[in-house]
C-alpha cells in the first residue's frame, strides 16, 4: 500500500463524515444487517460521546473515504473471558451506560471496521486494526477486544460458529479472512458470542430486505447472513439472531 | 417468440453437434455435471433417441438459444406411481427398454435449458411446446418430467414437499418453471426425492464449489435444491436431488 495516500481522519476533519459513513455502511453490509435494533437506536452515540474513537482512512488522491473505523470505551473488571454472549449489542449499550453514570472505561471494544467495495484485498484492513490500537493505546488501555463478524461464515450457514472457528489455514492461522487479520495483528479469540446481534423484521419487511418469499414457518436461509433466520408465520414475525467472536488485542503501552 | 428469428432444428441438421456443444456446461453449476447416470448414459440421447432431441436456433446470432432432451419410455402404471428416482431411473429405464425392443408408451424430458442471456424472454413456453409436438408426432399419450425447479436452490432449508405447495397471488405455483408447465396445462404429481445422486470426494466437491469442507456435516451449496451431506472419514460428500414429476396430457 502506498502509505502516503491513504491518511488516517477524524469525524471533525470531514463536513459529510458521517454520510461518507453511511455510504460505505450500505455498501459493505446486505440491507438486513442495517436493521439491528440496537445499532439503529445508539449509532448517533458514537459521535456523541465517543468521537475520539471514531475514525475513517480518506484516500488522498480521490478524496473519498476508503475504510471506517468505528469504536467505544466501557468499564469491565472481570476477565475478558468473562466477556458476555450478547457482544456487539451488549458492548454499545454498555459503553452508553457506563459513560451516562461517569463509570470511568478501562478498556475499548471495536465496533465496526469496514472497507469500501472499491478498496478490499488492498492491505487496508490491518492498517485500520493498528488505527484503533492505537486510539486505545493513546487512553492508556491495555485491551482491545472485538466481538468480530467472521464474514465467510455466511459460505457456511450450517456449520455452528463454534466449529466454524476451529478451522485454520495451513499457516495454522484461522480460516476466516476476517479473524486472520486481527489474529495476523497479534489478536487472539476468546469464545464465540452467540447473541452479538439481533434482527428482528415482519415477513414483508423481511422479504423487502432480501427478495425472498417466507410463505410458512421455519428455517430460512439468507445470503450474507452466518447462520440461517427463523421465520414465525403465527407471530408475523422473523428472527436472525448473528454470532459473532470475541477476541482480544494486548495494547503494549 | 418471433417466429422468423427462432427456429427448432433437431440432430438432422448436420451442424447440430457443434452447436450444442458446451451448452449444458454453460447452463449448469459445476456439481450437476457429476451425476454418474448422465455419465453413463448421455451419449444414449443421439446413439438411440436422435429423433427426440432438438435445439432452439437463433437465426438472427448464429447460435442454439436452447436445448430439449427426451426419450420414449414404457410405463404402465399409474403416473402417481412414478418412482422416487426420477431422473436417474428414467434414463435407465429408456435405455433397457430400446435394448429389450420394448414398445413405449408415454415420452420423458430430460433437461429443458435456455442460455442464459436467452432467458426471461417468453422462450421457454416455445420450447416446451416444441417438445409437447414431439410427443404428439410419435403417437405417445402422455409428456412426464422430472421437473427441477428453477427456484427452489434459494430456499434449501425448506421441504420440496413444502416448496412445490407455494402459490401466486393467482394460485399458480409460485416457482418460475413449474408455473410455465402448469400455465401449459401440465399436472403436478409428486415430488421425487432421490431424482440425482452426486457423488464426489472432499477435494472433488471443494473444487466444483470452491467451497473447503474441513469437518463432516451439512453444507449449504450454491445452486443445488438441498444441502449437501460430506463424510470426512469416508472421504465422500454426497448431494441427493429432488425433482418434481410433472404430466402433460396431450390431445
Amino acid at each position: 500500500m502506498n502509505t502516503s495516500r491513504f491518511q488516517i481522519i477524524k469525524p471533525g476533519d470531514l463536513p459529510d463524515y458521517r454520510n461518507q459513513e453511511g455510504g460505505i455502511a450500505d455498501s459493505s453490509w446486505p440491507e438486513f444487517m442495517l436493521h439491528d435494533a440496537i445499532a439503529n437506536e445508539y449509532w448517533h452515540e458514537l459521535f456523541d460521546r465517543f468521537s475520539e474513537y471514531q475514525f475513517a482512512l480518506l484516500d488522498t488522491e480521490a478524496n473519498r473515504m476508503a475504510a471506517m473505523g468505528n469504536s467505544l470505551p466501557f468499564h469491565w473488571e472481570a476477565d475478558v473471558s468473562e466477556l458476555p454472549e450478547g457482544g456487539w449489542d451488549w458492548v454499545f449499550v454498555k459503553a452508553v451506560e457506563d459513560h451516562r453514570n461517569a463509570i470511568k472505561p478501562n478498556i475499548q471494544s471495536a465496533i465496526q471496521i469496514a472497507i469500501h467495495p472499491d478498496y478490499q484485498n488492498q492491505g487496508l484492513s490491518s492498517k485500520m486494526v493498528q488505527a484503533m490500537r492505537a486510539i486505545g493505546a493513546s487512553k492508556g488501555f491495555r485491551h482491545l477486544v472485538a466481538p468480530v463478524r467472521p464474514n465467510q461464515k455466511s459460505k457456511y450457514p450450517l456449520i455452528s460458529i463454534d466449529d466454524y472457528i476451529t478451522w485454520t489455514s495451513e499457516e495454522g492461522l484461522p480460516f476466516d479472512a476476517w479473524l486472520r487479520v486481527h489474529a495476523r495483528a497479534g489478536a487472539k479469540i476468546i469464545k464465540p458470542c452467540h447473541e452479538a446481534m439481533i434482527i428482528r423484521g415482519t415477513r414483508a419487511e423481511w422479504e423487502a430486505w432480501t427478495g425472498l418469499k417466507f410463505p410458512q414457518s421455519g428455517q430460512y436461509f439468507i445470503p450474507g447472513a452466518l447462520n440461517p433466520m427463523e421465520m414465525n408465520i403465527e407471530k408475523d414475525k422473523g428472527v436472525y439472531v448473528e454470532p459473532n467472536v470475541w477476541m482480544e488485542h494486548r495494547i503494549e503501552e | 417468440m418471433h417466429k422468423d428469428r427462432f427456429q427448432v432444428i433437431t440432430p438432422a441438421h448436420s451442424d447440430y453437434r457443434d452447436l450444442v456443444r458446451g451448452l449444458t456446461k454453460e447452463v449448469w453449476p459445476e456439481f450437476m455435471l457429476h451425476d454418474q447416470v448422465a455419465h453413463e448414459l448421455w451419449h444414449e440421447l443421439l446413439d438411440r433417441f436422435a429423433e427426440y432431441q432438438l435445439a432452439l436456433f437463433d437465426n438472427e446470432n448464429r447460435r442454439v438459444a436452447g436445448m430439449a432432451n427426451s426419450f420414449p419410455l414404457k410405463w404402465e402404471n399409474s403416473l402417481e406411481n412414478l418412482p422416487e428416482d426420477g431422473w436417474d431411473w428414467a434414463f435407465h429405464e429408456a435405455v433397457n427398454n430400446h435394448r429389450l425392443g420394448a414398445i413405449p408408451n408415454v415420452h420423458c424430458a430430460i433437461q429443458i435449458v435456455l442460455r442464459a442471456e436467452y432467458q426471461s424472454q417468453g422462450l421457454s413456453a416455445p420450447m416446451l411446446e416444441a417438445v409437447r409436438a414431439v410427443t404428439k408426432s410419435h403417437g405417445l399419450q402422455a409428456l412426464i418430467i422430472p421437473i427441477r425447479p428453477s427456484e427452489k436452490h434459494k430456499y434449501p432449508l425448506t421441504s420440496l414437499d413444502h416448496y412445490i405447495t407455494w402459490k401466486t397471488e393467482k394460485n399458480l405455483p409460485l416457482d418460475a418453471w413449474l408455473r410455465v408447465h402448469v400455465h401449459a396445462g401440465a399436472r403436478i404429481i409428486k415430488v421425487c426425492h432421490r431424482s440425482k445422486v452426486i457423488r464426489g470426494t472432499r477435494s472433488e466437491w471443494e473444487k466444483w464449489t470452491g467451497l473447503q469442507f474441513p469437518q463432516s456435516g451439512t453444507y449449504i451449496i450454491d445452486r443445488a435444491l438441498n444441502p449437501m451431506e460430506m463424510n470426512i472419514e469416508k472421504d465422500e460428500g454426497v448431494y441427493i436431488e429432488p425433482n418434481v414429476w410433472v404430466a402433460h396430457k396431450i390431445e
